[in-house]
């Protein structure tokens, strides 16, 4: 046995052992190894919903508000959308962040081509309106090319926002049917809303 | 009889040394048992550690002038019957009193047991094996603790500890041994000493962290994580045939060993993901680094120095002493990560539950499930099966909703993994640090 195995053999073995185990930690992601990053809310996203209808509609109208309001309030949308399922009282600029954001989100599922024709929204706003029968049986027999020719869905859209009681509609983030209603109860307002002042300006 | 008490003996110096961290595993089990806080549990180790790193001198100053046999068997005796207590205490404060008791009784029975083994072994002999023993209890003591966890119960841990002192204390009885009459020759050995220190406040952030990051923040059983950590005491055997074939002198196995352990800590900060297997090298690094350096560190400071238990007594309260400071730098480091690992992980599960293909009542449902579940479940790393469990889902939707469920724990995974990182870089630097205390050039004395 060499004086120099003596001395330097264990310091060598452990070198190489440390780094061989760092280094093939490192690079299979040691290090790196976090929660998931908040995207940037001023980035465009691509937004899916499994649902059809009002619901599915809604679902993505939603997830592009909360991105607008986020990016208005510098926030990341999770942020928000915690901040937001708190109770409590929502600041002014919170509102109107929301609010801002849900109409940027419509005209831009409007460019993006991905907001269904108003029959979509007639047929499910229908079902949900409290209609004389024999009117609600008139509007269901026009031809959908009729209706989508005299009802625009950003235009019924951008009213049910404005409608929309918002800081009402965030008190109650606890009742899943209640919100279901206010949101399914301001669309349908909205459709039945563009409705009667399309036949007015008919007549 | 005769030829069991050595062993026995060398039983009780591990049972011993391995209450330092045997109920590390247990510690879950403990908090949610007595209606606990963190801190509070955190105590059951720090008591231990602290009582037994302050008495252990003085009561080797009392022990030179005494029957070894009698104060060990009082010793064991007082260890044997906290034990019992601490098995049935039913508060959390009822349970650290039991602790003091028993870490009181141990310094006792440590010091004593190392004059018995050296009365029936001789003086190199008896010296070795009570190292030895102390080794394996200290490596041993977790991987134990957490299989009788998973097996039986928390209390498991003291009650088996009973029959094995009760057994030692006629074992002691039985050693004809007189009291060391030594004058205090020697000043203790600062250089070993404070290594030791060192190292066992790195040490705990292995053995310490490590199965609280596989129990509370990888959700893993105490068996599982026994298992995981037994690793190290296996390591640490094939310390010894490494070391006796590459023959190092002393200071530079020891160095070798602190930077295998400051290797072995910085790769567990560097987990590539929450799977176990991860974890074995680095922890076998530390095993390596254990077995180099704790009977070797513990032979320096004992050797050729009288009397023997004093000094004996200044390496166990060095290690103990080293224990508590570790706890005290870690525990509020990684409390504090912990919490403000929350944020992201909240932010993490809001961005998956935001995307998730699910329907979006379901969404919500389990949102609202979650939401409830974390409020419940704040200062600890959740459990979100029952929010999975109790959300109203329909069938169809089930296995979306399972997938779901694993992306988000494997966020959680994540959270709590980076939450004990600085944790494991402190262990690193504190074994470093011991690193230095031992390469520091040593002052030249004239002749």
């Amino acid at each position: 046995m060499t004086a120099l195995r003596r001395l330097a053999g264990l310091p060598i073995v452990a070198v190489v052992l440390v780094s061989g185990v760092l280094g093939v930690q490192v690079a299979n992601g040691g290090g790196s190894f976090e929660p998931l990053q908040p995207a940037d809310p001023c980035v465009e996203r691509t937004v899916t919903s499994r649902a059809d209808g009002i619901d599915g509609l809604t679902e993505r109208l939603v997830l592009l508000g909360i991105d607008g309001a986020a990016c208005q309030l510098g926030v990341s949308r999770e942020a928000l959308t915690l901040e937001l399922a708190q109770p409590g009282t929502r600041t002014d600029a919170e509102i109107e962040a929301l609010h801002q954001g849900l109409l940027a989100a419509v005209q831009r599922m409007k460019d993006d081509g991905t907001l269904p024709p108003a029959s979509d929204l007639v047929d499910d706003a229908l079902d949900d309106a409290d209609l004389n029968g024999l009117l609600e049986a008139a509007i269901r027999a026009l031809p959908d090319s009729v209706v989508n020719a005299a009802l625009k869905t950003d235009d019924i859209l951008t009213r049910a926002i404005d409608d929309l009681d918002l800081r009402a509609l965030l008190a109650n983030l606890g009742d899943q049917d209640d919100l279901n209603q206010q949101i399914e109860a301001a669309v349908t307002q909205a459709v039945k809303d563009s409705l009667a002042a399309r036949l007015r300006d008919l007549l | 009889m005769r030829r069991a008490v050595a062993p026995l003996l060398a039983v009780t110096v591990a049972l011993v040394l391995a209450d330092s961290a045997v109920v590390t595993l247990a510690l879950p089990d403990i908090l949610r048992h007595l209606d606990a806080t963190v801190t509070q549990v955190a105590w059951v180790l720090i008591a231990f550690n602290l009582v037994l790193g302050l008495t252990v001198v003085p009561a080797a100053v009392v022990f030179g002038r005494t029957q070894p046999r009698i104060i060990s068997a009082a010793g064991i005796a007082a260890f044997a019957g906290a034990s019992a207590w601490c098995a049935v205490a039913q508060s959390i404060e009822v349970l650290i009193a039991a602790r003091c008791l028993q870490a009181l009784g141990g310094a006792l029975a440590l010091i004593g047991c190392l004059e018995l083994l050296v009365a029936v072994y001789g003086e190199r002999r008896g010296v070795a094996t009570w190292v030895t023993a102390g080794v394996v209890g200290t490596a041993v003591g977790p991987f134990a603790g957490g299989l009788l966890t998973e097996a039986f119960s928390w209390q498991a841990i003291f009650v088996v500890q009973v029959p094995f002192a009760v057994l030692a204390v006629p074992a002691a009885l039985a050693v004809a041994a007189e009291p060391e009459i030594a004058p205090d020759r020697h000043r203790p050995a600062i250089r070993p000493n404070l290594t030791l220190a060192l190292l066992s406040a790195a040490l705990t952030a292995a053995l310490f962290l490590l199965v609280l990051l596989l129990v509370e923040g990888w959700r893993q059983s105490p068996g599982i994580a026994a298992l995981t950590v037994s690793v190290v005491p296996l390591a640490a055997l094939a310390a010894r045939p490494l070391a006796r074939y590459l023959q190092p002198p002393p200071e530079v196995e020891v160095a070798a060993g602190c930077f295998l352990i400051a290797g072995g800590l910085a790769g567990l900060a560097l987990l590539p993901s929450a799977d176990l297997i991860w974890t074995v090298a680095p922890q076998a690094l530390v095993g390596l680094g254990l077995g180099l350096t704790v009977d070797r560190l513990t032979a320096q400071a004992m050797e050729m120095r009288l009397p023997r238990v004093r000094h004996a007594g200044w390496t166990i309260s060095a290690r103990h002493l080293g224990v508590v400071v570790g706890l005290a730098i870690l525990t509020p480091v990684f409390t504090a990560d912990l919490q403000d690992a929350q944020v992201p992980a909240q932010e993490a599960i809001a961005s998956l539950v935001l995307d998730a293909q699910l329907l979006p009542e379901d969404k919500i449902a389990i949102a609202q499930a979650l939401g409830d579940e974390l409020s419940q479940q704040q200062g600890q790393v959740p459990d979100l099966t029952h929010a999975f469990e109790t959300a109203a889902l329909e069938p169809e939707e089930r296995p979306a909703a399972a997938r779901l469920e694993r992306d988000l724990d494997a966020q959680l995974e994540r959270a709590a993994t980076r939450a004990f990182r600085d944790s494991f870089l402190i262990g690193a630097g504190l074994a470093l640090l011991a690193l230095l205390t031992v390469v520091w050039p040593r002052r030249r004395t004239t002749p």
